[in-house]
Order: C-alpha cells, then sequence, then structure tokens
C-alpha cells in the first residue's frame, strides 16, 4: 500500500487539490448481500435502550509514533446532537504489529472480523461482548492463520454450493517479494480455517490466460465473483489495470478484463473497490459490475449476461479528470440511493439506486473533507437520518521516520477526521478530528450494530 | 456540671450515634460480574436495584422457599422448575387454590433484555412489579404480605440475608432480591449460540430449519420461508422492550372466542387478543406452548400455523400474508410448509437448548444444594 501514497502525491499535485471544504454534504456505502444481514440473525436490538449505542461507531485507529500514541480499537459517541459527541467511549488497545488493521466487517452471523495491511495480522476476528454493566467490550482480539497470506483487504461472505464462505483479498499474496503477488483467500465461514487460497500469478500463467494481482475490491452474484487488481503493497511502480471473474464453482479464475482508458496522472487505472449490481440490491436490474479505478479517478461498467455468464465490453460511467475529482474509493447504498467516496477534493456523490447500473445524480455531493472514503449510516435518537464520513485515506507514513501520517503529501488525503451530516440534506451537523483531539489516525469507521447500509462489495 | 458528667454525656451520645450509623448504613454488597453476547443488546437494571451477590443470594433462597406462600408448599419453582427453562410442564400453573391457572407458566430466562411488559398480557411493567403478584394471588400464593414479614424477621437466615443485600425486610425488598435472581437467568450457550460464535456447525437440517425459521416467504422470488422471525426477532432474549413491540394475535381463536389478552392492560378494542410473543430459548422443554397451553407439542404448533390459523379482526397481518405458494384462496391462511420443512424449523428448534442453562447450580435450588453438601 506504500506505492498507493507516491502515487496520491503526484495525483494530488495534478488534479490541484484544493483547500479542504468548510462545508460538507452525505455518503453511504454497501455490503455483501449476506453480511448486511449479519446482526438481524442474531436479534437485533431494537429498544429504546438501544438508541443510545445506535449513534455510536466503531473505529479503527492508528497511533502516531511522534505523537506517542499507540493503535486501538475505540467505540465514539457520533450523535452530534449529544453533549459527547466525538468522545471515545471504550478503547481496547491492540498489539503493535508491522502495519494498522484496515478494515471492520462483520459477518451474516454477527461476528466481528478485521484485516490487517501488514503481515503479522493480516486477518482477525475480534470478540465483542457486553459487561455487568451493559457496555459493550472487546474480549478477545485473535489473528487468523492465513497460511501466510499478506496485507489482508476486503471480505465477504457469500453461500457457495450453500455453504457460507468467507473470501478475503490479500493484495499482498502470499509472497510480497514477487511483483505480481496477490491472493483471495476463502475460509470455512464457521472455523475460520483455510479452504483454499485462489493465486493465479500473471508470470506463471499462459498468455491471455486469467490471473490475479493485487486484489483489492471483491464482489459476487450467484456463481461469479470479481476482485480488482490495484497496486502492489510495497513496489510503487507495480499497479493493476483490471478485473479478475472466478468461477465459484471451481474456485478458479476464468477472465481478466481491462478497465482503463486515459491515464490521467501517468499511472494505470489501479482498480480499486467494484460492487456486483444484482436483483437483491435493485430489484429487477440487470446485473453489471461497477468498478472505480484509484488512479483513473473514473467509475466503469461491465454488464453481465446472466444466461451465457459472459461478461460486455466495459464503458466508462463517469469520469473524474474532467469532473474535477480524483481517488473515488468505495461504493456504499441504502435502500434508496448508491453513494461513492472521492478522497479528492473529498466528496461523496449519490446516485438514484433504481437506476444502477447507470449512474443518474439523486442529489448534490456530500462535502466532506479531503481524504473521503469508508461511511456509516444511522439515526438519532429523535429519528433524524445521518451520515457519517470518514476522511482519511491510509495512515502507512513514511518508514524512514516512522511517522504514519505527518507526511506532507498525505495531509491532502489524510484529514483525520469524520464529518457527519444529515443524510437528507448533506449539512454538515459534526466533525471528529482525531489527530487533533486524540492524536491518532482514523483507518475506518463501522456502525456499532453493523454499518446501517445494504450494499457494500 | 460536673466534667464527669459532661464526659459520660458525650460518650453516650457517641455510643448511641455509633450504633444508629452501624444499625442504618447502606449495606456493604458487592456488584455481580458477568458477560453476555453483545447481540443481545443493551439491557437497564434499575437504579434502585443494583444487581449484587447479596441480593441474588437473597433472591435465589426466597425463589425457592415456599415460605412465600400461605401453606408453604408453593414457590415460585413449583411454577418454574430449572429443568424445564424454569417452566412447570403444565397446561396452565396450579397453585395454593388447587384451581387451574389462567395461563401457562412463562420461561424465566435473558429477562434483562427486552420486555416492558410482563406477563401473557404485559400487565406489569417491572421486574420488580412482576414478582409480587404471584405471591399475592389467591389462587398462586395467597400471602398475606404482613405475616410474610413477620415470618422472614422470625428467620435468623433470612434476617441476615436481607441486612446483607438491602438493610431491611419488606415487601419491596423482597421483590427486588427476586427480580435480581431472575435477572442473572441467563443462557447464552445453547448450539445455536455456539454456531453464532463460531465453535461449532449445525447440521443440515438444522442449517435448513434456520434459513425457513429466518425468512418470510416470497413466491415472487421463490424464498420458502416459516415466517417466524416476524414475530420473534428476539427470539433469543425475552421480548422487545420498545412499547406493544412484540405483542400479536397469532390466529389461536376467531372473533367469537377472542381473549382479551393485551386490552386487560391498555383497554384498546385493536389489541384484543394480542399476546406476548415469548422467548424460544429453550422452546423444545418448556411445552406446552401458547398462552394457554393449548398445544402439547412443537408439531402441533407448526401445525397451527400451517393451517390452523383462526381469522379475527386483530389476527397478525404479518400471520395472514405469509404463504409459501401464491394464494390462490384469500381466506385460506396457511404457510404452505412441506413436512420436511416443518421438521427442520422444529429440528432449528431444538438447537435453541442449552443444557448448560438447565443445570446451572448457580440456578438450583439452594435447600437441595445445602441439603446435598450435607
Amino acid at each position: 500500500m506504500r506505492n498507493i501514497l507516491l502515487i496520491t502525491l503526484a495525483i494530488v499535485f495534478i488534479s490541484g487539490c484544493s483547500e479542504p471544504s468548510k462545508t460538507a454534504n452525505i455518503a453511504a456505502t454497501d455490503k455483501t448481500e449476506t453480511s448486511s444481514t449479519a446482526v438481524i440473525e442474531q436479534a437485533s436490538p431494537e429498544s429504546s435502550a438501544v438508541n443510545i449505542e445506535e449513534t455510536q461507531a466503531m473505529v479503527l485507529l492508528s497511533g502516531l509514533p511522534t505523537l506517542g500514541t499507540t493503535d486501538s480499537i475505540a467505540i465514539i459517541d457520533m450523535d452530534p446532537d449529544s453533549a459527547n459527541f466525538g468522545d471515545i467511549l471504550y478503547d481496547y488497545p491492540l498489539p503493535k504489529f508491522d502495519a494498522p488493521m484496515h478494515h471492520l466487517y462483520y459477518s451474516p452471523t454477527g461476528r466481528l472480523y478485521a484485516t490487517g495491511l501488514g503481515s503479522q495480522c493480516s486477518l482477525a476476528e475480534i470478540e465483542l461482548v457486553r459487561n455487568a454493566k451493559a457496555e459493550p467490550i472487546i474480549s478477545n482480539f485473535e489473528c487468523l492463520n492465513t497460511n501466510g497470506q499478506n496485507v489482508g483487504e476486503d471480505i465477504m461472505w457469500h453461500n457457495v454450493n450453500g455453504e457460507l464462505t468467507m473470501f478475503v483479498t490479500f493484495m499482498g499474496g502470499s509472497d510480497l517479494s514477487q511483483v505480481d503477488t496477490g491472493t483471495v483467500g476463502v475460509f470455512n465461514a464457521q472455523n475460520n480455517q483455510i479452504i483454499k487460497i485462489i493465486e493465479a500469478r500473471q508470470s506463471q500463467v499462459e498468455p491471455g490466460q486469467p490471473y490475479i494481482k493485487f486484489p483489492h475490491g471483491i464482489s459476487a452474484y450467484k456463481d461469479r465473483m470479481v476482485v480488482t487488481s490495484s497496486t502492489h503493497p510495497t513496489m510503487p511502480a507495480e499497479v493493476g489495470n483490471t478485473i479478475t471473474i472466478i468461477d465459484l464453482n471451481t474456485l478458479e479464475p476464468i477472465e481478466t478484463i481491462v478497465i482503463e482508458d486515459a491515464k490521467p496522472v501517468g499511472f494505470p487505472s489501479s482498480p480499486v473497490e467494484v460492487l456486483f449490481v444484482r436483483p437483491s440490491i435493485v430489484e429487477n436490474v440487470t446485473p453489471a459490475i461497477l468498478v472505480n479505478t484509484l488512479f483513473g479517478f473514473e467509475t466503469w461498467k461491465v454488464p453481465y449476461n446472466e444466461q451465457t455468464k459472459s461478461f460486455s465490453a466495459p464503458e466508462k460511467l463517469y469520469d473524474g479528470a474532467t469532473s474535477g475529482t480524483a481517488v473515488p474509493l468505495e461504493f456504499y447504498g441504502n435502500k434508496d440511493e448508491l453513494f461513492i467516496s472521492h478522497g479528492v477534493p473529498g466528496v461523496v456523490k449519490r446516485y438514484d439506486l433504481k437506476q444502477l447500473p447507470n449512474l443518474v445524480s439523486s442529489g448534490e455531493d456530500i462535502k466532506a473533507e479531503s481524504g473521503a472514503h469508508h461511511m456509516i449510516f444511522y439515526k438519532t435518537a429523535a429519528g433524524r437520518e445521518l451520515i457519517a464520513i470518514q476522511n482519511n485515506l491510509l495512515n502507512l507514513g513514511d518508514a524512514k521516520d516512522d511517522d504514519p501520517t505527518d507526511i506532507d503529501f498525505l495531509v491532502k488525503l489524510n484529514h483525520h477526521s469524520v464529518t457527519v451530516h444529515d443524510l437528507e440534506t448533506g449539512q454538515r451537523l459534526g466533525e471528529i478530528n482525531f489527530k487533533e483531539k486524540y492524536s491518532k489516525g482514523i483507518d475506518n469507521i463501522e456502525a456499532l450494530f453493523g454499518s446501517g447500509f445494504t450494499h457494500h462489495h | 456540671m460536673k466534667a464527669s458528667t459532661i464526659v459520660v454525656a458525650i460518650a453516650v451520645i457517641f455510643i448511641a450515634t455509633a450504633i444508629y450509623y452501624l444499625e442504618n448504613k447502606a449495606p456493604n454488597t458487592h456488584p455481580v460480574e458477568f458477560t453476555a453476547p453483545f447481540v443481545f443488546g443493551r439491557f437497564n437494571v434499575p437504579d434502585n436495584n443494583p444487581l449484587t451477590q447479596e441480593s441474588v443470594l437473597l433472591g435465589r433462597r426466597l425463589f425457592y422457599d415456599p415460605i412465600l406462600s400461605r401453606n408453604h408448599q408453593v414457590s415460585c419453582a413449583t411454577c418454574h422448575k430449572q429443568a424445564l427453562a424454569f417452566t412447570d410442564g403444565l397446561k396452565t400453573s396450579v397453585g395454593v387454590s388447587g384451581i387451574p391457572l389462567k395461563f401457562n407458566a412463562m420461561s424465566l430466562v435473558n429477562l434483562m433484555w427486552g420486555p416492558q411488559h410482563f406477563f401473557w398480557d404485559g400487565r406489569v411493567s417491572s421486574l420488580e412489579a412482576q414478582a409480587i403478584e404471584p405471591i399475592k394471588h389467591v389462587n398462586e400464593m395467597a400471602r398475606n404480605i404482613k405475616q410474610l414479614l413477620m415470618e422472614l424477621n422470625n428467620d435468623e437466615d433470612y434476617k441476615k440475608l436481607f441486612k446483607q443485600a438491602y438493610g431491611e425486610i419488606s415487601e419491596q425488598s423482597i421483590t427486588k432480591a427476586l427480580a435480581n435472581f431472575q435477572r442473572t437467568l441467563i443462557s447464552a450457550n445453547s448450539r445455536y449460540d455456539q454456531y453464532l460464535r463460531g465453535e461449532i456447525s449445525l447440521t443440515p437440517i438444522e442449517n435448513q430449519g434456520r434459513k425457513l425459521f429466518m425468512a418470510h416467504p416470497d413466491t415472487k422470488v421463490i424464498l420458502r420461508g416459516g415466517n417466524c422471525i416476524d414475530c420473534h426477532s428476539q427470539f433469543l432474549t425475552s421480548g422487545f422492550a420498545s412499547k406493544f413491540d412484540g405483542f400479536s394475535n397469532n390466529g389461536l381463536d376467531n372473533d367469537e372466542t377472542l381473549q382479551a389478552g393485551l386490552f386487560t392492560l391498555t383497554q384498546n378494542e385493536a389489541h384484543r387478543g394480542l399476546f406476548k410473543a415469548p422467548t424460544l430459548r429453550n422452546i423444545a422443554v418448556t411445552a406446552p406452548y401458547m398462552h394457554d397451553g393449548r398445544f402439547t407439542t412443537l408439531e402441533q404448533v407448526l401445525a397451527h400455523y400451517n393451517g390452523g390459523i383462526k381469522r379475527s379482526k386483530t389476527l397478525s397481518p404479518l400471520i395472514i400474508e405469509a404463504d409459501n405458494i401464491a394464494k390462490t384462496q384469500i381466506d385460506h391462511i396457511s404457510l404452505n410448509l412441506n413436512d420436511n420443512e416443518i421438521t427442520a424449523i422444529i429440528a432449528f428448534l431444538h438447537t435453541l437448548t442449552d443444557d448448560e442453562f438447565l443445570t446451572n447450580s448457580a440456578f438450583s435450588n439452594p435447600f437441595m444444594a445445602a441439603s446435598d453438601d450435607d
């Protein structure tokens, strides 16, 4: 991932990133078709007593060595109407790993997982319980055996032949020293044991055959899964420009599709997050894949013919280079809209869900801050619908001074904040700057009860 | 006044103050420590009745002691037996009068999570308020509270336990202690709990039942479902905590025979025939079923939902609408599950049995435990 930082330097210069906006709007996310139902299976809390927790979020925080802080998982009060807004309600110190933990995910059965950007703990399960005061606390944090797979990114749970299965993209694959590394780990969703490592390095397959390289985004529909090829975690020059389709009947890659057009910053497009638009997201939709390209600044559509199980030529739906945005990142969705975050200049664009897989605007951009990235959706006790946006790309930093965030060029993409907005109007209601308030960076945000969005991946 | 007199007076005042302080100081209690599954949700313990080890110790003894009944033969445990998940196996319970009560004994489990309204008809709003009702009820324990307090005050063990827990023996401290013991009846280790924690896998038929349990049928997308979760979303705990959520009319009676249910509390006609959707934890050991215990087996319960529904003006629309085949007869209400699916749902319901809970010595009869020790 460190090369992403270097490349984003170029992006920021080239795109002429402006000062952080002082006003903001909203965004949303989208999750696997199975994971969003997770907490429901465990008798989702519904009482008024729970309302105070519906406005709480879990965040992954990175310590800043120069500021004397260390990594942790925290629970934050996210109610902008509360006197405690922005307060850390609970903080669980994490062990010192070679890189920060990166993403939090709830499984369909309500278990909590995290991916990590290093080799020491690239995948972990987190046990969340309540103490006698009813407070949520972490009772255990266990790094899982990945059989040597490095740099965990995204997780998706999907039914394969009737069995719930956990898929994890590992950008660093099994060998970080390889220029075309990258794997997809297939895990038993119950016991976390590895079922298979899907690996198909470009240098090891015949020319023209499908390969998997630096996989990051992941999404699936029925027996077809798609992963992106983004960037090598440690080799700045190695950047991907493809997505690869995996046949879930065989767990083998079957097709690699180039997603690239112009190169606004001179690098390959680096497809990052991906969403397989499917009927469970939009009723009666014709399935298609949506792809964001980190360095192409674009959003693409790859139509899918369900009858022939074939993909058509990619179509560019959105061009950030001509629209004043860069570094598109996440797809999130609620029952009405799809939201896409753009790290530069720090906005979340919103689209009519029913119009997918085409992107038809459903409202003005939500103006967050530079590095607009992950999101959560929730309601206040009064019923006001909110979106919180994490504005921070990565807390990897410059190894030579051991500082994960205080790097000039990252200032433009690491605002270290979460901004809270009214979902309907986009009005900014509050901001928590973790660096200013806690001397820490923020890597990820997840609602305490699981996200509040219906579509992600 | 002589100096010696002053000294004596001061000493007397000091001693009197010390005695008063020692007799009236708040008891030195210790909080109960535990962890519970996060997904059970948040819970509240009343500020005026903190969950202390002393109150639970007292409450457990009271729960199992027939001293609470007029004839000294009926205790709470008479109708709430641990091995039956704190039910009694009877269609409707029988107390000191020998007259069958109106309702089937409800299971006592995970009571901290959920209800604002206790009993099948929701007629009381706290565990403390619930605890006193059976004690006073003429057909249940029929206890005169003044006499009960006198007897407790004559019992050295109880005097000590009450003093340690609440400082005094009173009606309030009796109900508080009973409520707190019931709060500790936490069940979180059924096979389904273990499945949720990733410790085990369910069998194929249990898993099929799990999916049916969780699904509302939708013939448009060929999704088959048992429609259970619609009313039993809080099936792992003891119900809902918000207003009257969790009360529904599940089609047991038609308009002519519709029982009062929640109407008893609210006097709202829209609530006639609505009863609390109970926990389904340990459901396999809590037969007979329904508020009046009319079904003796889970098979009968499933048969009811699969074709025995009686229409009435307050029947749950979720039940009316749920069908696994496209409706051809608007008057006929049925889930139209097949035999295999019914078997699967029942198999899943059996995964909710928590044997550890049913045999946990912390919840057992303390008098028997003392006897065993002897």
